[in-house]
Formats: C-alpha cells, structure tokens, sequence
C-alpha cells in the first residue's frame, strides 16, 4: 500500500464520523517503491491533501533516510515549485507499506495490513 | 469504416490506441464492383498523383472474411495502371503501400465452404493510402490470460479489459479504481495506457492467491507496470472506507454476478441469528464477517451512485451490465442525475447479453457520501432517480429491441 491510500481512508466503523482521519500507524514495515513523477497528477490530487497530516505523515519512523521536510505552512496551487512537488511525490506514491496496523484514533478499530493489503473490512457490530 | 479526422496525426493515434483497428488508410475510393471504383479513383488523381515519381511502393489486396488467390490480386494490382506510379516496387520496405480492402458478408454457416468459394462476389472494396498498421492489436497477445504469472475463474480476457480501458481514457497521471477488482485483469491494460491504479475486493484471497507476494503484484510485475498499482485494498464497496469523493479520473469495473463471483455484502440477512462478532473479533487477522446475496439490479445502481460521489467532475465509469443468465432479462441501466450515458454495447451470447456500459459524471457540487445501505426496492425509486424499469427503458429499448422478452 503506498501512503496515497492511507492519506484517503478513514476509519467508517458504525458511527465513527469525526476524528476518524487519520488512522494511526503502528509495528509498520514498509519498502521504497518506484513511481512515475507525475506534477500534473499531484496537481491535480493536490486539493485533497490534508496538509498537517501529510507533515505527519512523512516524519513517520518507518520513511527510510530520514524524514522528509516540509514546509509547515501549506503552499499554493501556484506556487507549488518542483523540489516540494517531489517530496510530497515521495511520501504519497514511493513509500510502499508491506505489514502494520492502521488504528482508528476515534474508536480504536483496528486495520491490518498483510503483505501490502489492508483489510477495511469491519466486524457485523461496526457496519451501520 | 470510413470516418472523417482533421489530421492525419490523429489517425496515427487511434491506430496507436485502438485494439480493434488492423490498419488505417487514407480513404481514395470504393465501389460495388472494381469498373465504379476506377471510375471514382480516376478522378481523384491529387490524392495519389504525389506518389507517381520518387516513390517506392507495393499494392496489398486484402479481404474481410474471405481469402484472395494470388492471381486475382495480380489482376487487381493490374487494374490500377492508370496511376502509373514510376517509382520502384519494393515489397519488403515500400514508402507508400496502396490497399484494396474487399468487403464480404459474414459466412455464418458457410464458414467452412472451399476457400476461395465466392471470391469476386464482394459487398464493397474500399481502396487507399496505408497511414498506420494497427498497434495495439498485440497487445491481446500479451495481456493474454493464460499467459498471466496469476489469474483465476473470473479474470476478464484480455481484448475486453484493452477496450474498456480504452473507454476509461486512461493517460499519464490519471488515477482509476476498480471496486470489484478480483485477479486484477483490468488494472493491468488501464496502468498499460499510463494511468495509476487501485483497486479493492471484499475477498482478500482474489487479490492474494496463493503466492508470497499478491498474485496481482505478480501479474503487474509481468507487465512491467507494477509501480503504478499504488493499492489494493480488502473491503465491501458498500461499506467503503474513503475519506472523501472527486477522487478518480475512471471507475473501471466487472460487477460480480453469475454463479462464480455471486454478489456479495457485509451484513446478514434478516433473521440469521447473529453469532458474538466482537469475540471473533478479537482475532481481526482471521476474522471473516459474515455475508450475504446482493441484489443484482441494486447493485448496478449503487455502483452508479457511488462513482457520482468518488469521481472527479468529467470521470468516467466504464463497466459491465450484468443480465440475468436465467431469466434471460437485461438489468435496466440505472438512471442517475449527474451521470450521463456515454455507450453502451452489447456483447450478445444469444439467449442472454452483457452490456459494457460508459457513462460520465456531469455535475461540480460536491456531494455526501452516498448512503448504500440494503433497503427496499420501492424506498430507492422514491427520492432523487427516475426507476431504471421504468421511463428510461422504454425510451432506451424502443430503438433496438434485441430482447424477445421485450415487447
Ligand atoms: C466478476 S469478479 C471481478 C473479476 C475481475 N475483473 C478479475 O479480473 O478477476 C467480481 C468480484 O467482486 C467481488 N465482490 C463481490 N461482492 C463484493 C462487494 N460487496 N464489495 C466488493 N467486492 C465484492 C468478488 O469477490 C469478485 O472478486
Ligand atoms: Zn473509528
């Protein structure tokens, strides 16, 4: 699962509607995987970051050579410059999670992910 | 088919792109018989007048559905004197190749008459300028399902997964889900054009296989587009964990149906005595939750719904209409607003069908996330949507009615 995926789930127990994003990680191993720059598709996908979590996101433990460091403030659109295009490229598409926990920090459910597939399925109590 | 482009580039990219397209020409001439397209291509001398000197080139004559002897192909090429091309022949490596292209109609159940058996006796020959060989036809060989590192009972074969991905317009820098996404066939020919991909099952085991690494990761790697797959997920669609919508280019998808991969959801029906799901629970690596059947004609039309909310403005949602195989009864194509009907094909099997439906989301607003929960036929067809049975097929069926059933 590249972090991309993590940055769109949210936890959708039985009434489980706020604070449900983002699910937290945990006991994660993940690899570095290869992916297509691509700005226009960044761009693009670019109003539905949500900026503080992705600084979280890429000061996770398990990002190999370190953190990767962005601006605190999120930028515009307009000004968005190659080299921060890069990096945000780097946390959503070539960070490859393979085993971990997802946990929901409003309910507490948990998600496993196994060999690279998270399982969002929720028990017969959590559905609405 | 003859058709119209502004340049010759675009026929280039279609021949590029299509999977059905052998070659593309530049249309000269045709005739019901080779006396009325002389008689037309006589005078259209500035289309081939370019090529009378400096120019190598062969002839080619070719037949839909029929096979032509050698020595009325010499004849044919003989009938062209009158362009006096000047220029060397050269087979192997011509710069322009001449082709006539005789148009037979189906043998149906004279497929196996002698070979040459009605030669001559065409609908049609066409005849023109090569432009582009067809490309994309080999990739039928190469996405080839039993070829595949892994595929199962439900993979879709290759030539149809290449047309619907063509009908997603998948590019560089898309982004296109599959919500049934099963051994993955069609993420394979989207991720070919350029697009990312995801996809999701609610069985885990489609996805996986039997392998170390997911058996869909495997195929992908085959390709050599594994780097675009960016996730495959383990969910019911119907209870989906996004976060928000706008956020695919395409859904692509073959809704489960039939006897292999029956329609499933989370849940249980009602009066199914529960068992203790939060002690299963405990174990959530193992844990299975408990299903049951999805009606077939509700699930095309939460489908529908759902792409509304997860698509971008102007995405596409390309999939299979499933018919009821026993029943011999088309699902209607649902009727939802913001979501306009781009094609839709039948692949007919005779007693029954199946529809490859496209359709595109029209509409900026942003909506809520739908809310799929199993309820009551008559309940869905109250609020916002027209019901599919209704208006809509009389408008739709009326112009083609292959149906029997259908009055
Ligand atoms: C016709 S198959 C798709 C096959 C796929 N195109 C392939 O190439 O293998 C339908 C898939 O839908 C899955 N499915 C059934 N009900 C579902 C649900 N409610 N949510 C998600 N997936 C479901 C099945 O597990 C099955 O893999
Ligand atoms: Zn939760």
């Amino acid at each position: 699962m590249r972090l991309i995926a993590h940055h769109i789930l949210a936890c959708h127990a039985k009434g489980c509607t706020s604070n449900n994003f983002p699910l937290k990680f945990s006991d994660v191993e993940s690899q570095n995987a290869e992916a297509e720059f691509s700005p226009d598709f960044l761009k693009g996908f670019y109003p539905k970051i949500e900026w503080n979590v992705l600084i979280t996101t890429a000061k996770e433990k398990f990002i190999k050579f370190g953190e990767v460091s962005l601006p605190e403030e999120q930028p515009n659109l307009e000004d968005l410059d190659e080299e921060t295009l890069k990096k945000i490229h780097h946390v959503l598409l070539e960070i490859d999670v393979i085993t971990g926990k997802m946990s929901c920090p409003n309910c507490g459910h948990i998600y496993p992910i196994m060999s690279g597939i998270p399982n969002m399925l929720l028990a017969e109590h959590e559905i609405a | 088919m003859v058709a119209e482009v502004e340049d010759e580039e675009h026929a280039r990219i279609l021949a590029k792109r299509c999977v059905l397209i052998k070659s593309v020409l530049e249309f000269f001439s045709s005739g019901a018989s080779y006396e009325a397209l002389h008689l037309t291509n006589r005078n259209k001398e500035h289309l081939w007048a370019p090529f009378q000197k400096n120019t190598t080139w062969k002839f080619s004559v070719t037949g839909y559905n029929q096979t032509i002897p050698k020595y009325r192909q010499r004849d044919v090429v003989e009938g062209f004197s009158y362009m006096a091309l000047k220029g060397p022949v050269d087979l192997a490596n011509p710069e322009q190749e001449f082709c006539c292209f005789e148009e037979y109609s189906s043998k149906g159940k004279e497929a196996l008459r002698p070979k040459y058996d009605g030669d001559g006796n065409f609908i049609c020959v066409y005849f023109g300028r090569l432009i582009a060989k067809g490309q994309a036809r080999n990739l039928i060989q190469k996405y080839d399902v039993k070829k595949r590192a892994y595929y199962g009972n439900t993979s879709m074969d290759a030539e149809m997964s290449l047309l619907m991905a063509n009908q997603t317009l998948s590019a560089n820098g898309k982004l296109i889900y599959d919500p049934f996404v099963g051994t993955g066939s069609m993420l394979y020919t989207v991720a070919e054009f350029g697009a990312y991909v995801i996809g999701s099952d609610i069985d885990g085991r489609q996805m996986r296989g039997k392998g170390k690494e997911p058996g869909v990761l495997s195929s992908a790697g085959q390709y050599k587009v594994a780097s675009r797959i960016l996730s495959l997920l383990t969910f019911d669609v119907t209870n989906n964990p996004w976060r928000c919508g706008g956020l695919f280019d395409a859904i692509i998808t073959d809704p489960p149906y039939g006897v292999r991969a029956g329609a499933k959801r989370l849940g249980r029906k009602p009066g199914v005595p529960s068992r203790d799901s939060v002690a299963a629970m405990r174990d959530p690596d193992t844990y299975i939750p408990p299903t049951h059947p999805y009606e077939l004609s509700m699930l095309a039309l939460d489908l529908v719904i759902l792409s509304r909310y997860l698509l971008k403005d102007g995405g596409r949602l390309v999939f299979f209409l499933p018919t009821v195989n026993d029943e011999y009864k088309e699902v209607d194509i649902p009727v939802v607003e913001g979501m306009e009907l781009v094609a839709n094909s039948l692949e007919n099997f005779g007693a029954w069908g199946r529809r490859l439906i496209t359709m595109v989301k029209k509409e900026s607003i942003t909506r809520e996330a739908p809310d799929l929960r199993p309820r009551e036929c008559s309940e869905r067809y109250l609020d916002h949507y027209v019901p599919a049975h209704r208006d809509f097929r009389e408008k739709y069926f009326a112009g083609f009615n292959r149906n029997p059933d259908v009055p």
